[in-house]
């Protein structure tokens, strides 16, 4: 048994430790929110440049072979300077369909660009009333000639402002909440017929809304099997849980660890906040939260990147708990910082605001607890 | 024991609805409906200061007719208005003011022409408020305090007139000991006023800085260096109003009507048996605290500093209106983290991340829950700490 990380993975996730601290202060990291288009150009360009990028794909698509342990050593980095770059968009969410799906064409047309950042994927799955379901699809396409027509709505779609393109999830038989049924295809970002509504989101990342009116769809922009895209879909999704349930993890380390910093440096009736009992066993309680976590990210991922039986339930069993603990981390590191907790000026707030949307992402707490007790 | 409205308070609920529907806001302008609404309710009754004394001109109503009057505002709704001059001043100076004082202030206070502000808490005094540091020197003729300092968070600086503010004018004895009560205005030179932006991205609260400020010693209220004493009356005030029980009421009507308009399988999210169940729990809390309250309210006679008892209610008052907003963030699912922009989802979820983080300062301001705790511990509970 070996929870160590490999040499290879131990530089990896040293150079972005490096990376985040040296370029996400709070400052600067408040300054790339506010500026079009809401991430770095020129830090993607430097997690190109790095092979961050080209991590989780295999070498033939021009990639570094790496598997979920390698995202996860890189996303839980990431969650510490809460990284604005597209990296689970493109890389993770978009770049991960077509790893799997994608047909020689498709691979050899994207792929390239992707790792070298000059192409962006998102994907475009969720809808106004599919609530946590993946399989949840109403988008339907209408046959025609050589392919489909797409009109009706996707949303919350990651980082869609600056995709070069989409893969996106829609109908083709079945009824609404069907597994099978469920088609893949890439559409480029200036297909006619699509608008794209981008906006910000709490966290400061950045989201958006599809419109497709009469969208075409042809044979050659299909990803995969017709009527077979589930699998396909909710193994990205899965892996898009490990990473930002890796973010989280990250995340919630930097609360709990400032929260316990700020209490020993805070003065309150002569005696620093440390010294309160019911303050010290909180903070042990978040310590715990976040260790309970990283255990499960582990077995979790170890699970998935094997292809193990139990892989499935893990990955519920992991989003349960990280949003449960990401609500207990992060309401009682607000609390604990009192005023300076619930202003823009401390980072607690910001890491606690990640923490929510990583929350209600890919099916909330409730949600993974159901299907994991399924 | 009875809780039975009698026939007078059902007059008097139906008076009060009546009331508030037809002095309802229709459209228009806000500003001038809101000072009619208050000149109305004071017509009707000195209904524009339900909770002042009817020496100082309230209507002197009992306690069944403040918990209708609550019950019945929170669902109708009322006018905005800052309870800094009204709840917390208000009695103060009806308490310790000179006679002078009061009718120099409190005409001003009910008329809702003068926004006062609350100068308590310091970057060093928070939770421990007698540690606080602005300093107060009467000047060699005794006619002024010169005032130097830092106060933090104080509310709505930005548009007040007023600032009702602990000072320190002496550090002999303990520290609750030299801490004196002024009143002075906002606009004038050697104040000034930076804001602070809070995570639901809004501008309420600020830190203001005096430089040799002057006030004039008729601006003290009570004695010197009894400014504590007053407060802490005050503070138990700011802690009932917190609660805003009547207020969850309705809120918990809302989110379960937001919860119901959201489509889960053949049903509504209020058909998942997780979601439901936490609805449930809060509304049983709810229903336990509403009557927690009602309790308080019938001790309690007007007038009169509510007691330790209203610690109770600001924890589990604010530990309600937390979860309302918890709860409402999740029936908007992935929408609530929008800010803005998605036409998707449904329409209450634009908010929804913004609106849950602005809760979490009600277990903050006004006492935090683990120093309201500790109030409990030793006032409620009798437990003295014993220094070894
Ligand atoms: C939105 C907002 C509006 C406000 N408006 C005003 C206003 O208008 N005027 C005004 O004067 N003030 C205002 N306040 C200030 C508010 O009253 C203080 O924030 C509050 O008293 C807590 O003080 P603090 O923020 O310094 O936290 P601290 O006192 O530093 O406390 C930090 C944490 O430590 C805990 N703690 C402290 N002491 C103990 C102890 N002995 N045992 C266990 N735990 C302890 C606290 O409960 C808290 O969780 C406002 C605050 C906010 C957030």
């Amino acid at each position: 048994m070996n929870f160590d990380l490999s040499e290879e993975q131990q530089l990896v996730s040293d150079s972005i430790e490096r990376f985040v601290q040296e370029n996400y202060h709070l400052d600067s990291r408040i300054a790339i929110v506010k500026k079009s288009p809401g991430y770095s150009e020129e830090y993607w360009k430097t997690m190109s440049e790095l092979g961050w990028l080209g991590l989780p794909f295999s070498e033939d698509d021009g990639g570094f072979g790496g598997d979920q342990i390698d995202t996860m050593v890189l996303m839980e980095q990431f969650g510490k300077g809460l990284v604005l770059e597209p990296y689970l968009a493109s890389i993770i969410l978009g770049g991960g369909a077509i790893k799997r799906a994608g047909n020689d064409e498709q691979r050899q047309a994207w792929l390239e660009g992707v790792i070298d950042g000059s192409k962006q994927l998102a994907l475009a799955y969720a809808e106004p009333e599919s609530g946590d379901e993946p399989h949840n699809v109403a988008l339907a396409g209408s046959k025609t000639s050589d392919g489909y027509t797409l009109t009706g709505t996707k949303c919350m779609v990651l980082h869609g402002g600056t995709a070069t393109a989409f893969v996106v999830s829609f109908r083709t038989s079945g009824g609404t909440v069907d597994q099978s049924g469920i088609t893949l295809a890439l559409i480029p970002a200036d297909r006619e017929g699509l608008s794209i509504q981008a906006f910000p989101t709490v966290d400061g990342l950045q989201s958006s809304e599809l419109t497709f009116d009469k969208v075409a769809v042809t044979a050659a922009d299909i990803i995969g099997d017709v009527d077979g895209g589930f699998e396909t879909l909710n193994a990205t999704i899965n892996d898009g849980i490990l990473a930002v349930a890796a973010e989280a993890v990250g995340a919630m380390e930097v609360l709990y660890k400032d929260t316990v910093a700020y209490t020993q440096d805070r003065e309150q009736f002569d005696h620093p906040l440390s010294d309160f009992q019911v303050l010290q066993h909180r903070m042990v309680e978040m310590f715990m939260e976040y260790e309970q976590c990283k255990s499960l990210l582990f077995r979790a991922t170890m699970e998935v990147a094997s292809n193990g039986e139990d892989a499935q339930r893990c990955v519920h069993a992991l989003k349960h708990l990280i949003g449960k603990a990401s609500f207990f981390v992060g309401e009682n590191a607000v609390q604990t910082h009192g005023g300076m907790g619930v202003t823009e000026e401390l980072r607690v707030g910001h890491y606690f605001k990640r923490l929510l949307v990583i929350e209600a992402q890919f099916g909330n707490t409730d949600y993974h607890l159901d299907q994991f007790a399924a | 024991m009875d809780i039975e409205l009698s026939k007078e308070d059902l007059d008097f609920e139906a008076e009060v609805r009546g009331f508030l529907k037809e002095n309802a806001y229709t459209g228009g302008d806000a500003e001038a409906w809101r000072m009619n609404w208050f000149e109305k309710a004071r017509e009707k009754g000195n209904w524009d200061v339900p909770k002042w004394p009817v020496k100082f001109g309230g209507p002197g109503w009992t306690p069944n007719q403040h918990f209708v009057w609550q019950k019945e505002t929170a669902r109708a709704g009322t006018p905005w208005d800052m309870p800094f001059g009204l709840s917390m001043l208000g009695p103060v100076l009806m308490a310790h003011g000179s006679e002078e004082q009061q009718q120099r202030f409190l005409p001003d206070i009910r008329a809702r022409k003068v926004n006062w502000c609350q100068g308590y808490s310091e970057p060093g005094a928070g939770s421990d408020l007698a540690s606080l540091k602005t300093k107060a020197e009467l000047s060699e003729d005794g006619s002024h305090y010169v005032v130097n300092g830092t106060k933090i968070w104080t509310t709505m600086a930005h548009i007040a007139d007023w600032i009702f503010c602990l000072t320190r004018t002496s550090d002999a004895g303990i520290k609750q000991e030299g801490i004196t009560f002024l009143l002075f205005p906002m606009k004038q030179d050697g104040v000034e006023i930076k804001p602070i932006i809070t995570l639901g991205g809004s501008h309420t609260v600020n830190t203001v800085f005096f430089s040799d400020v002057k006030v004039p010693v008729e601006n003290r209220v009570g004695e010197e260096g009894k400014g504590w004493t007053y407060a802490k009356g005050l503070l138990e005030h700011e802690r009932t109003g917190i609660a805003g029980i009547s207020n969850s009421i309705v809120a918990l009507e809302g989110l379960k009507n937001k919860a119901r308009s959201v489509k889960r399988g053949n049903g509504s999210l209020m058909d998942v048996p997780s979601f439901r169940a936490k609805v449930a729990e809060l509304e049983v809390d709810l229903m336990a605290v509403e009557y927690t309250e009602l309790r308080s309210l019938a001790t309690a006679s007007a007038g009169t500093a509510p007691g330790p008892e209203s610690s109770i209610l600001k924890l589990k008052g604010t530990d309600i209106q937390q979860r309302i907003q918890k709860l409402t963030m999740e029936a908007g699912g992935q929408f609530s983290a929008a800010w803005g922009g998605t036409n998707a989802g449904p329409d209450f979820a634009r908010a929804g991340m913004g609106g849950y983080m602005s809760s979490r300062v009600y277990t903050i301001y006004g006492g935090a829950s683990e120093v309201q705790k500790d109030i409990v511990t030793k006032k409620v509970l009798g437990i003295k700490s014993s220094k070894k």
